[in-house]
Order: structure tokens, then sequence, then C-alpha cells
């Protein structure tokens, strides 16, 4: 009991044992999600092996870690929800989901969220691609398991107020809606239930290190992307409406930092000991 | 007051992608189809053909009321107004023919005799096609107040109108007292369609030019329109129905697999091994209804079931001829391309489980998938060679699983399933241990 057992906790480990989670539930459980762990090995080793070049040859480190968190991350929300039947096109979107991080970058921030950024360039550029809005079905169940385990990682991340705001406002317009057409409350009930709806606006929207820093800027956006959502999915049609919406309001980032300065997220590391009742915590 | 004895109503809009195609993967299996589990099995069944390639779509609607042709009435939420040459009556026969196409089926396989050294798998057959669906009709409602009659028109059998609406209640009055026959509270359910700016199309059974003789059943009603949306209207049909009702959209694509966006679609069980007296004694149908009920359980009825997916220009092994272009027209095949990828969804469904309209997407997936059932025979002739035992005891275990697979897949009890099973002849044969009976 001299020692102090120490170990160490990022969040971003938390985040890939939840995705895992969801994909072994996904593969597992009767969902016939369409996808084969080929592709979910592509999706990694790409990521991992961009993600390494890019840190060697854009960023010149002289050394790279192997495994980084985040790009697992990406692979992960890539194998999600991307679908598509053919290896080149996953590790298309797998290659274009990291460079964009490298590549589109504004005061040391990256642009957009790197899996939706990898979907939507396959999805434009490929005819090979595609998303499964129903693939989650409706269950109150997996509802409940989204929302809990979404919730301890935004508020461990501090990022919690875009997702909720998120869903408040699309909420919000669906029971408008709803109210005006004169439909059933169990209707808003299913479409908030989606599985797909909360796989986005928990692992998806609240990517901290691309949204707006300041928190009122961040309320203004994810109100946006779910007006924009709702605008595209009732009036367009278009059943894979939130990826277009923060894809397309992503760009508007730089503009609300600009206005509202706020602190730039960094990843932290937690380190408990064990048997003592302090632990520390540190800036990655 | 009028009788409600119209059926439900289905509508629909939809997208379809043609999409060439890669011919037949035509190595594969060499059993034979012998039997198939059609949309006739199903009570309260409607089937619908939906060919969308882009925002074009031709929705086929098969109709089986069963009543009074004057209480017949349909009404089907379109997107967009309708005129006379949209709209066309198409033969039954279509629906039929691409239900047994692409129906779930049963395959045979001979084992050969063991002593034998070379191996071959023969087949046999024996395709036993059958029937099909309708699309149930739609309700009437009364006040005319708000109610354009955008077009009027005769089609086959049917007298057609399309209205628009500003209020719901007004479009039911104007139904009622148009003689048709709608159910109370459609206005309820017309109300969201018409604020969403959708049309109705409107039939009832023209009786001074139909002819009972002519027709058994009234003709499926085949409309052509272009819209965004991919939808099926399925809320006015859950009005008036009593429990569950079966749904089977056919969806022809130039593009690939149709999918739901807003309900989740699940593969039905398939490639599983059955034991022989499924064939034998006729029963493949109670088979699948079981087998499909039990799916149905296990997703609490929350899936649609995909139950065949495949280049049309196809099939291994078919259950019935592939549709020839004549046909493949009749279907409301459009688009020049030759490719036509058809996906089969299977809905069961209610109020409860099923609150909104259905949606869809077409997406490139190509992959084919089918329902498709396995028997295979044992060797039943003279072989007292030494590895004809080994076979014989392969061949047990064998039975064993398949009983396995039959009771898990249909919820039937095992010990009746061994009882109708001609099992083989085994030296040792050790029954099986005591405690299975209530361990398994």
């Amino acid at each position: 009991m001299d020692k102090p057992f120490n170990f160490q906790v990022d969040v971003r480990d938390l985040q890939i044992l939840a995705l895992s989670l969801f994909l072994t539930i996904g593969l597992t459980q009767g969902f016939d999600f369409t996808i084969h762990p080929n592709q979910i090995l592509t999706a990694i080793v790409v990521t991992l092996i961009t993600q390494y070049l890019a840190n060697r040859f854009l960023k010149r480190q002289e050394t790279a870690a192997l495994i980084s968190r985040s790009a697992l991350i990406t692979a992960l929300g890539l194998s999600l929800l991307l679908r598509s039947t053919s290896l080149i096109v996953i590790a298309i979107a797998a290659c274009c989901a990291i460079l964009s991080k490298f590549l589109i970058r504004y005061r040391g921030k990256h642009l957009f969220n790197p899996a939706n950024f990898g979907i939507i360039a396959v999805l434009c550029f490929t005819e090979q691609a595609w998303i499964s809005p129903g693939q989650w079905g409706d269950s109150f169940s997996l509802a409940l398991l989204f929302v809990g385990i979404g919730g301890v990682i935004l508020s461990w991340l501090g990022r919690w107020e875009t997702t909720i705001v998120f869903l408040i406002v699309y909420a919000l317009g669906i029971a408008f809606r709803n109210l005006w057409l004169g439909f059933e409350v169990d209707i808003l009930w299913h479409e908030l239930t989606s599985g797909s709806l909360l796989v986005f606006a928990f692992f998806m929207l609240s990517d901290p290190r691309s949204i707006p820093d300041h928190p009122l800027a961040r309320v203004i956006w994810s109100s946006a992307i779910a007006l924009l959502t709702l605008i595209l999915k009732y009036q367009f049609f278009l059943a894979t409406a939130p990826f277009w919406a923060l894809f397309f309001l992503s760009i508007l980032t730089p503009w609300l930092d600009s206005v509202w300065q706020g602190k730039q997220f960094n990843w932290k590391t937690t380190t408990y000991s064990w048997g003592e009742n302090n632990h520390e915590t540190a800036k990655l | 007051m009028k009788q409600l004895n119209f059926k439900s109503i289905l509508i629909a809009i939809t997208v379809i992608a043609t999409f060439i195609f890669n011919t037949p993967a035509a190595s594969a299996f060499c059993g034979f189809y012998v039997s198939q589990a059609d949309g006739s099995l199903y009570n309260q069944a409607s089937q619908v053909i939906i060919a969308r390639d882009g925002n074009r779509t031709v929705l086929t609607m098969a109709n089986d009321y069963q009543g009074e042709p004057k209480d017949f009435a349909l009404v089907v939420p379109v997107p967009v107004v309708l005129k006379q040459e949209q709209v066309q009556v198409q033969t039954p026969e279509i629906i039929k023919r691409i239900d047994n196409f692409s129906a779930p089926r049963l395959v045979e396989y001979f084992d050969d005799n063991p002593c034998q050294t070379q191996r071959r798998t023969l087949n046999d057959s024996a395709p036993r096609p059958e029937g099909a669906q309708q699309a149930p009709k739609a309700p009437p409602s009364d006040d005319a107040l708000g109610v354009t009659v955008e077009e009027q028109f005769d089609v086959g059998e049917y007298s057609i109108v399309i209205l628009s609406a500003t209020e719901s209640q007004g479009l039911e009055t104007w139904l009622q007292n148009n003689n048709y026959n709608i159910p109370d509270g459609a206005s309820e359910l017309l109300q969201p369609y018409i604020l969403q700016n959708l049309k109705f199309f409107v039939a009832k059974v023209n009786l001074e030019d139909y002819n009972p003789e002519e027709f058994t059943n009234l003709r499926p009603l085949q409309m052509a329109y272009e819209s965004r949306r991919f939808m099926l209207p399925i809320r006015l049909g859950t009005l008036n129905a009593q429990g569950n009702q079966d749904l089977l959209v056919y969806i022809l694509s130039p593009k690939g697999q149709a999918e739901l966006t807003n309900y989740r679609t699940v593969k039905i069980p398939s490639d599983v091994d059955i034991p022989v007296y499924i064939k034998e004694e006729e029963i493949f149908p109670e088979f699948y209804q079981s087998m499909f009920k039990n799916s149905w359980e296990e997703q609490n009825g929350k899936a649609a079931f995909l139950e065949y997916a495949w280049d049309m220009g196809s099939c291994d092994p078919c259950s019935a001829r592939p549709l020839n272009p004549e046909e493949l027209k009749q279907a409301g095949v459009f688009w020049d391309d030759s490719s036509v990828f058809i996906t089969r969804l299977h809905l069961r469904y209610n109020r409860d489980l099923y609150p909104e309209d259905l949606r869809f997407q077409e997406t490139p997936n190509r992959k084919f998938f089918q329902g498709r059932y396995i028997i295979r025979h044992p060797y039943r002739g003279e072989a007292d060679c030494p590895e004809a035992k080994d076979y014989y005891q392969k061949v047990y275990n064998r039975q064993q699983r398949n009983a396995k697979n039959l009771a898990d897949l249909t919820g039937w009890d095992l010990e009746e399933i061994k009882q109708a099973m001609d099992f083989v002849e085994i030296e040792n044969k050790q029954s099986s241990p005591w405690w299975q009976r209530i361990f398994d």
C-alpha cells in the first residue's frame, strides 16, 4: 500500500468504449447493419495510418503516436453511420475525414467534424455510399442507453448544451408541426426515440474540437442546425438531414467564434489514484 | 348510414432509381425451387408496386376488395393532381407475377449414395406459384365545403376524381354526400394530408361500366407522377382495420435496394436447413407463416422484413420465370435501361406500431438476398459399404439439427417436430439424454 495505484482516464477512452459497444449491439442484436467487420477494420486502419502520416508530414511532428484516440473515434463513428458495399469507399471516407482535420482549419481548430466530413464527401462524390437512418429503429431501451452514456460523456466534456439545445429545438419543431397537422403524441415520441438521431446528437454533433467556443455561440449554432434539419427533412424530404445540416452550418463556426470569443477546448486526462481521494487533471 | 365495407387505402409516393446490372451470379446453388410462400397466405394483405427513378414514380395498387362493388371506395393521398393520362388499370396478373417471382422459397437437394465416392448434388423441383393481394380502399367524407374537384374521369371499371381540399371536415362531408363509403373519423386522418398540400385520389366503381362477369376482382390501379416524396401512406388504412394488416411492397429501382428511413428494415431469417417433411406434407406455407410471426414478435413488430432483393434479370433458384420486358412495363418500369432491382418488403402493421406513414429511400446496395429454406433428402437406396455407417450417423445428426432449426424459427414444439420426421436408421442410436427434455 506504499505506492498508490494510478490510472489515467481520458474521456475519449469512454467515447471509444461507448461507440464500440453500440457497434457491437448493432452487429449482434438483430439490427441487421449492412456492415461487414472488414469495413470496420478498413475504417480503423485507414484513419490511423492517415492520422499518423498527417502528423508526421503535414504537422511535421518528429514522433507521432501510432494509435490516435481521435482517429479511432472517427473510424468507429464512420462504421456506425456510413454504409457502402465497397471497401474503397469506406477507405476514401476515412481518409477524407482525417485529412479534413489537418487541411481545413482556422485559428488552430478544424472546421468540420471529421466523420461528418468523410460521410458527406463520399455521399457527394461516389455513387456507392448511403446512410440508413432507420437502422436503430425507435426502441425506448436503446434511446435510454444512448442518452445515458452520451449524457455522461457530454457532462464530462462540459459541452452538453450543444446536444440538449439541438434536441429541444428539434423536438419543439416536431411538436409544433404535429400540433399543426393534428398528429398524435406518439408520432413525436417515435421521432425523438430514433436511435440514429440520438447517436448523431450525442456522438457527432458535440465534437468539442470543431464546435463554437463560446456557450452562447454553441446554443445559437445548434439551434440553427436543428432548424435546418427540420427544413431539410420536411420540406426537402431528405432522410439524412442532420448530417447535411451539421456540414453546412459548420462553415459558420469561425464567424460565431469571432463574435463570441470563448475558451478553446483541449482534451484532458484525469489521473485517479487508488486509495487516495484526490485526482489531478492535466491538459494534453 | 353507410356500411364500412371498404378496406383500407394505400397510397404512395415514391422514388425509384434504375440501374444496370451485372447479370446473374449464376454459379450459385443447384437447388431448385419447390415451393413458395406468396402473398395469398395473408388475410388482410395489401400489395403495392412502386417503380421509381429519380422523382418519377409509377405506383400500382392491387385490389383485393371482396365486397359489393357499389360499396367500394378508395382514397389515396397523392402529391400532385393527376390527369386522366396518368392513371390506368393494370392486369392483376402482374401483381401475381411479381409476388411469385420474389416469394420466399423452399429448395431441395438429394444426397448421393454414400458408397459412391463421387459426390454430386441433385435437385428436384416443383414450382407452385400463387396468388396476389390487394390494396385496401379509402374512406368517404361529407362536406362539400372547401373541396375542389381538380380532375374527374373514368378509367376501366373505376370512376376517379382528384380532389384538393382546404379542410378535412369539408372533404369528409363531400365524400359522404357523393356516396363514397368512408368510415367515420376519417377527417382526422385526412387533415394532415390537406395541410401538407397533398391531393386526394378518390375512386369508386363505375357501376354502369362494371361487368362482374368480366372481372372476378377489381383490377389494380396504376398511377404515374413526379414528386420528391418517396412515401407510402398507411395511416388511412389503419382507420377501420381490425388487428394487424400485412403489406407487401415491391420497389423497383434502377439503382439498388430500397429501405425504410423511419422504421427498421431487417432481413427475414434465410438459408436455413429444415426437415424434409415440410415439403412432403406440403406445409411450407404454414412453416413460413409461423416463422414470419415468430420473427415479427422477436422484433416486437417494429421492423419491416426484407424478403427479397435481387436484380430482376435473374434469379437463383427461380421461383418463377423472370419478368419479360412487357411485364416489367406493366409493373411500371419506365426507364430504358434494362436493369431493374427489386426489393420486396413485408410489413405487419397496426396503428400503434406504425404511427407514421412509411418513408423510403433507395440505396446503391446491390447485394442479393432471398428468403430461402433448404431441405436435404438423405440417400434412401441400398448402401452397405463401410462408409455408409458414417454417412447415416451424419445424416442423423443433421436431422437433429434441422429439427432444432425448425423449432427455433417457428416456435413449434421440438418433440412434435421430431415425431413428424422420418429419421434415418442408425446403429447404436442413442436416444437423447433424459435431461434434454427439460433442459433443451
